[in-house]
């Protein structure tokens, strides 16, 4: 049975459109995925209705078999789906320790919290150092790691990452990278957006292929980078290398 | 000397009792960006609740104050749960609420006005005309009272939101919403909790000011006029900001009012208003930006 499955679901903002029109995909455990395609693909918008921070409009979300499609966000947390969106959001007047506490809110055992907290410092050195710092005073790729510390705090079974390298220099997004490919070490399932297509496909298994709201190709990752025609149907500017697409929008 | 000294501490002492209000008002725009301009009204309707309280069992406000500050934090729980869902998802939310509780201050001082009529009301506990006298200073009990009082309910809410597991998230609400839910905060249950405890204050606040001002059903728009002031002055959603602001301009009030005459008083409120919004918008310790 898949981990987690979207059947059918349709999604959006507000009043507005439908962004996510009727996708279906189902994620396996212990596999890395890869969600790609254009700006304005609806990409964001899926991450976010499976957080339980948007409401499907129509069809269900299955998670180890039950259904969670619009459930608040806390309860789809307690799940152990977790969800890193691209701004980071973090707690900017909290200090890195406050905000990876407040990622372990819902774990009420201080001694698993400070344990946890030490792994945390383990895989991310830089925020032991910064522990009594400010989240608002750090670099990007600092509060990349801290937003990725504070959801490791919770032990997540499925991780659902934003844009991690949106706005950092090409050596610090290869930290962050180097991070992301040791979760499945840690049993996590990942599902990644990523604007810098080469980058996200070498990191993992299986690809999902949005385009205006819709499921158009799954593959396995590394075929989808050697495919010609997607190549050049979807992704041919962004592979060229030219300059990567700034993907704010509707999605930010 | 002595008689700024004394001037001085006279501001202080209301001053303390506006950290009260306005802590409540910058706590709910905080957690929730609502703009309640029906903080005032709840504030004379517990007064009221304080007046009636006084004027039928004989109780001291102070007395009251323990039984009002429940009673109106349950009142805000239902408020909260019924005014606010339907205008929840709207994308000009903030304004909707501007309006919202402008019809509710409104609907608060007819009922107010249709139960007490328009006559002056205040509770007058023996304490409220005496006063202590250290040297040449001289310091009114009522004022004193009100004022530790205050003080020791802002310092219940400071213990709150930085010692415990709820307060934690009440915080981290207030920096930053999204965020907050994604770590696992219920945001709504935060909000009502928020909203509630805003009107407890609003509620004890009212108590306090039973035997401080007289008041009528129309008294809340000087009140309201005064706490946003105060609260932009701080920085919205400053809790830090409110006490620190309205501190500052209570004195600043005082000093003037004695310099000028009690006219010019309010003035301070609203020429502190101006310029802050032309030197620094988002108040002394507001959030730079807000997500």
């Amino acid at each position: 049975m898949a981990l987690l499955e979207v059947k059918d679901v349709s999604s959006g903002y507000g009043y507005g459109p439908d962004i996510l029109n009727r996708v279906s995909l189902s994620v396996e455990s212990g596999t890395a995925y890869c969600i790609i395609g254009p700006n304005g693909a609806g990409k964001s918008t899926l991450l976010k209705t499976v957080a339980g921070l948007l409401q499907p409009r129509r069809g269900e979300i299955l998670f180890d078999g039950q259904p969670i499609g619009g459930m608040r966000p806390d309860l789809v947390l307690a799940t152990g789906i977790c969800y890193v969106p691209q701004d980071r959001s973090l707690f900017p007047e909290m200090t890195v320790r406050e905000n990876l506490i407040m990622g372990g809110f819902l774990e009420r055992d201080r001694a698993v919290l400070s344990d946890r907290m030490e792994q945390v410092f383990e895989m991310f050195p830089v925020l032991a150092d910064r522990a009594s710092q400010h989240a608002v005073t750090m670099s990007g790729g600092e509060q990349q790691m801290l937003a990725l510390g504070r959801a490791l705090m919770i032990q997540p079974r499925v991780m659902m990452i934003d844009e991690p390298s949106l706005g950092l220099a090409p050596q610090v997004a290869d930290q962050i990278f180097d991070i992301i490919r040791r979760l499945g070490e840690l049993q996590i399932t990942l599902l990644l957006v990523e604007q810098n297509v080469v980058r996200g496909l070498a990191a993992t298994d299986w690809s999902f292929l949005l385009d205006l709201g819709v499921l158009r190709l799954e593959a396995p990752s590394d075929e989808i980078l050697d495919d010609p025609r997607i190549r050049e149907l979807y992704l041919g500017r962004q592979l060229a290398g030219s300059h990567p697409p700034t993907d704010q929008g509707e999605e930010s | 000397m002595t008689h700024t000294i004394q001037v001085v501490i006279l501001g202080l002492l209301l001053g303390g009792v506006y950290a009260l209000m306005a802590s409540g008002l910058t706590l709910m725009f905080g957690v929730m960006r609502i703009v309640n301009l029906a903080h005032g009204a709840f504030i004379v309707v517990a007064a009221y609740m304080a007046y009636l309280l006084f004027q039928g069992p004989g109780w001291d406000p102070f007395l009251s104050l323990v039984v009002i500050m429940p009673a109106m934090f349950l009142l805000g729980v239902l408020i909260y749960r019924f005014l606010f869902p339907p205008i929840e998802s709207s994308p000009r939310f903030g304004e909707m609420t501007v309006l919202l509780t402008f019809a509710v201050a409104l609907i608060v001082e007819g009922l107010l006005g249709f139960f007490f009529t328009g006559t002056f009301r205040t509770t007058d506990p023996p304490y409220s005309t005496e006063a202590i006298l250290i040297g040449d200073l001289f310091i009114p009990k009522a004022q004193l009272y009100a004022s530790i009082t205050s003080l020791v309910l802002l310092a219940g809410l400071g213990a709150f939101l930085r010692l415990t597991r709820t307060g934690y998230a009440v915080r981290a609400t207030m920096q930053n919403r999204t965020a907050a839910q994604i770590v696992g905060v219920n945001v709504r249950g935060v909000s009502t909790l928020s909203f509630g405890i805003g009107m407890a204050l609003a509620g004890a606040s009212g108590s306090l000011i039973s035997f401080l001002f007289p008041f009528f059903p129309n008294s809340h728009w000087r009140w309201i006029a005064i706490l946003l002031s105060l609260i932009v002055l701080g920085g919205l959603g400053s809790i830090k900001g409110a006490v620190i602001g309205a501190l500052l301009l209570a004195v600043t009030a005082a000093l003037i009012s004695d310099q000028f005459g009690p006219t010019w008083s309010p003035m301070t409120f609203f020429g502190a208003l101006f310029l802050i919004l032309l030197i620094r918008p988002r108040g002394l310790f507001g959030q730079e930006t807000r997500v």
